[in-house]
């Protein structure tokens, strides 16, 4: 069995490979027009059946391999410098939510690129894109730090060379310059972590004992994994390349990017923090948890601020990193006080709701490209009305909007109610400042809720229904059949994953136990598909597909009950909301600006919204034109990250020509007292 | 017996003299002595070798050490002085003062390399027996005594001159540490050498052309 999965994935691996030479065929001798369209087919076709193997590979090896898998190791006669790949259940489970979004985000790009087509090189798209691919799966089975670094660059390089695809528009270099150089500097940060444990450990390999390290030591690498990390997942306040680099990107790339790409800074964080250094401190859990709360709060706060639908999903990557990270941060938080059980049922949560916003945020890019495809506009005020144009994507936006604001029966509910069961699983009578931490991480977890579902009613209400606010809206065309498939797939395992969990749980579970958590696959109640809940809290269960079936049962009660008591229906057909005024057009609708401004003025002293109202005409009771913006200051840019800019700079321009001079004779002193003060550490060391 | 004896005080009397030579070089004034001063240095260099090269000989047979005692007379020597001499007489229109510090404080500031290096490698495990020590930290010293000197001379050519000391420095290190080293190795060495001295002779030439001098405190208008 293991000969036959490793083969598998190794083949998928192949393909891959195969369709980044493809790529790289087409884009040396391309011919515009036609022969781009088949490269490109054919590139994508080969990123489907490959995602299809690896899938299949990743659930194989976690149902019926206990021991991790040695895919590839070449050594070489430099030293530390080997490619070693190994599958274990955690790279399996993270490889399964690469494939199940690579092999729907393949079948969407057949149609999608097409709009590149004669204006770009759809080569160098594809060969970016499979290497983007390939750099992931990289990092997913690196074996040592050395693997994974190089490939953690690789993934860095290829999505940046992805963001500024489209490098002929100034915001787009600017977002890929703001990403670059945040990952640097996250990446740095890791090198220097695994320089420390290689100093104490003498091995780069992950599976090697850290029990050397000391305890102050592994606190200095958590702090610097954390940071390296949280840069990658876009944990507030190290997430401003997020909101600028996603709607940068085309849309098949920002769904990759949000929907996985993310993630391997989770994947980093339980391999590298769990696995690797092992919890050694409840406070690790408690920082991740409070990032986490203050993640999901700021970052769905910020989402409804936005109107650019690519922006809106990007700072909802941030919110549901946060909600990630709350259950990441409760187990390790478990599992620093031995509570397998609790541990082992907030990782489970964190890993599920990890693979279910791959799903829905995947989708929703789609969504948000099938929109840019069709009306030409990333902004929500310029569209609407497009249910009757495009209604099989408006139904998809409409599952995935259902799934990421966490309601039954879509796959987002189950991750989020198994996070709460975890916080509450958490108050124990021996925590005394955690329980109070728990239960306010529980309000924030359903504010967050509350206003991801107010943001979602924002962008579906707005751009599908109503009139449509502008011609190009009015325009819009139905998007090709494949696009709409790529979508189609994700909405399904949504709404799969949340009928039918225990079929994503009992895989987690293998996962989560070979991780050292408890197994809680045996204490959960109720038969395969109905109920689940843990033993420990036997009051609280809950079955989604018994849920939406009591659901559809009241409201065919209750539509035969009005049909009774009520008698027969008098149909009328004539416009809705209209009043008799008969002249109803689409500036009369209410406007997302408008939707949001509640919660606006709610927030206030987060947003310190800025408002300019320009009157034009003789006076301002008889006025020609009234010019309405308004703006939100975001906190971390103007009071964080601006000054920080502006001091480094500042300090640049200061000591260039101090340090700099120009002069060979400045120079050579500089190399002189090096090699002087080396000497001397050579002598006392 | 006393034979070897006697090549090892020969061999201990043309480190100290190598040495020697080099601070001969920081307290020069004028360019052409730097050239002067630097043929002596690499002639001594060449009797170094030549001795070891007798000594293999007559021990093992090996004739390799000799061809390379040959190679430093005619290059190190002939060719790079001349040459030098050459590009200095292309360029040489102005006496002026080359030095930043002044000569005194500059042979002051030797002694305490020469201190420093025997302070530094006297903690080196394997080579703290006293003959090979020694010879060690005059090597040493001269190295660091090439880089102070590029570091004190204003012209290009008292770079050159610097850079050519320290390679000589490294070298003697090297020769003295190992007793010979693979030919293929000094061979390599020798022709590194000789396309820095080409390279910077016509490098040297283009600076004058450009600038109407050697002076490299020139370079600083190149800064951006």
């Amino acid at each position: 069995m293991e000969l036959y999965v490793r083969n598998l994935f190794l083949m998928s691996v192949l393909l891959y490979v195969l369709g980044a030479a493809a790529s790289a065929l087409i884009y040396f001798f391309r011919k515009p027009d036609k022969t781009g369209m088949t490269g490109s087919f054919l590139v994508n076709a080969f990123c489907i059946v490959a995602s299809g193997l690896g899938g299949a590979a990743a659930v194989a090896k976690i149902l019926f391999a206990v021991n991790p898998l040695e895919l590839i190791n070449l050594s070489s006669a430099i030293p530390f410098i080997s490619l070693e790949m190994n599958l274990d259940n955690l790279s399996a489970f993270f490889v399964l939510a690469l494939s199940v979004l690579v092999f729907s985000v393949s079948i969407y790009s057949i149609g999608y690129l097409s709009h590149y087509n004669g204006k770009r090189n759809i080569g160098l798209f594809n060969l970016l894109y499979t290497m983007f691919i390939l750099a992931m799966i990289g990092v997913l089975t690196s074996a040592n730090t050395v693997c994974f670094y190089i490939f953690w660059e690789a993934m860095s390089l290829f999505s940046y060379f992805l963001v500024v695809f489209e490098a002929e528009k100034e915001e787009n270099t600017k977002a890929g310059t703001v990403y670059i150089v945040m990952t640097h500097i996250a990446t740095a940060l890791l090198l220097i972590g695994f320089v420390i444990i290689y100093s104490y450990t003498k091995s780069f390999a992950l599976n090697a004992n850290t029990m050397a390290i000391p305890g102050i030591v592994k606190n200095i690498v958590f702090v610097l994994f954390l940071i390296g990390f949280g840069t990658k997942a876009g944990v507030i306040p190290l997430h401003i390349w997020l909101p600028h680099a996603h709607p940068a990107a085309p849309s098949n790339v920002s769904a990759l990017m949000s929907g996985i790409m993310i993630k391997t800074a989770i994947y980093g964080l339980v391999r590298f923090v769990l696995c690797y250094l092992g919890i050694q401190n409840t406070w690790w859990g408690i920082v991740i948890l409070i990032l986490g709360v203050l993640s999901a709060v700021l970052g769905v706060a910020y989402a409804l601020m936005e109107h650019n639908i690519k922006r809106l999903l990007a700072f909802h990557s941030v919110e549901n990193i946060g909600i990630i990270l709350i259950g990441l941060g409760v187990s390790f938080i478990a599992f620093a006080q031995h509570h397998q059980i609790v541990g082992g049922l907030a990782l489970t949560a964190a890993l599920l709701h990890t693979f279910n916003h791959t799903l829905f945020k995947g989708g929703l890019f789609l969504g948000a490209g099938a929109i840019q495809y069709a009306a030409h506009t990333k902004n929500i005020e310029d569209l609407g009305g497009l249910i009757k144009t495009m209604p099989l994507t408006a139904l998809f936006v409409l599952c995935f909007s259902l799934a990421i604001s966490a309601i039954v029966p879509f796959n987002g509910f189950v991750s989020e109610w198994l996070t709460y069961q975890s916080l509450f699983a958490n108050i124990l009578p021996e925590h005394i400042g955690l329980n109070f931490l728990a239960v306010l991480a529980v309000a924030a977890l359903a504010l967050t809720g509350a206003l991801a579902a107010a943001c979602f009613v924002k962008l579906f209400g707005i751009s599908f229904l109503g009139l449509p606010r502008s011609e190009q809206a009015a325009k819009a065309q139905d998007v090709p059949a494949t696009m709409t498939l790529g979508m189609g797939i994700l909405a399904a395992l949504c709404l799969g994953i949340g009928l039918f969990p225990l079929t994503m749980i009992k895989l987690l579970d293998k996962v989560v136990f070979s991780v050292g958590g408890g197994s809680i696959y045996g204490q959960l109640q109720g038969g395969f598909m109905l109920a689940y809940y843990p033993l420990t809290i036997s009051v609280n269960s809950i079955s989604p597909l018994a849920f939406i079936l009591a659901l559809g049962a009241i409201i065919l009660l209750a539509l035969i009950v009005i049909r009774i008591v009520g008698g027969k229906y008098i149909e009328r057909r004539y416009g809705t909301w209209d009043c008799g005024f008969e002249a109803l057009n689409s500036r009369m609708q209410y406007s997302a600006t408008g939707f949001s401004k509640p919660i606006k003025i709610v927030f206030r002293a987060l947003f310190r919204p800025v408002r300019k109202t320009i009157v034009e005409g003789d006076s301002m009771y008889h006025p020609e034109s009234i010019m309405y913006s308004t703006t939100v200051t975001s906190i971390f840019e103007d009071y964080l990250y601006e000054p920080l800019y502006r001091a480094l700079l500042r300090f640049s321009k200061r000591t260039k020509f101090r340090v700099q001079t120009g002069s060979i004779h400045n120079y050579l002193l500089y190399i002189f007292a090096l090699v002087l003060l080396l000497m001397l550490y050579n002598r006392f060391a | 017996m006393s034979n070897l004896a006697v090549n090892s005080n020969l061999l201990e009397t043309l480190s100290v003299l190598i040495l020697l030579s080099s601070f001969v070089l920081m307290a020069n004034k004028r360019i052409n002595s730097y050239i002067k001063t630097f043929r002596i240095q690499s002639f001594l260099i060449a009797l170094a070798a030549g001795i070891m090269g007798l000594r293999s000989l007559m021990s093992e047979g090996r004739w390799d050490f000799l061809v390379v005692c040959l190679l430093i007379m005619i290059l190190k020597v002939l060719y790079i002085p001349n040459m030098l001499n050459k590009t200095y007489k292309n360029v040489s229109y102005k006496v002026e003062k080359d030095f930043i510090l002044n000569i005194p404080i500059l042979v002051l500031l030797c002694c305490g390399l020469v201190v420093f290096s025997y302070f530094t490698l006297s903690g080196v495990d394997g080579i703290s027996q006293d003959v090979l020590n020694m010879q060690l930290v005059n090597s040493v010293s001269v190295i660091w005594i090439g880089l102070l000197f590029m570091i004190s001379r204003k012209k290009a050519i008292g770079q050159i001159i610097g850079f050519l000391v320290i390679e000589n420095g490294l070298y003697i290190t090297a020769m003295y540490s190992t007793q010979g080293m693979p030919f293929i190795v000094d061979l390599g060495i020798f022709i590194d050498l000789l396309t820095f001295v080409l390279i910077m002779g016509v490098m040297t030439f283009r600076i004058n052309e450009k600038f109407d001098s050697i002076d490299t405190d020139q370079l600083n208008n190149l800064k951006g």
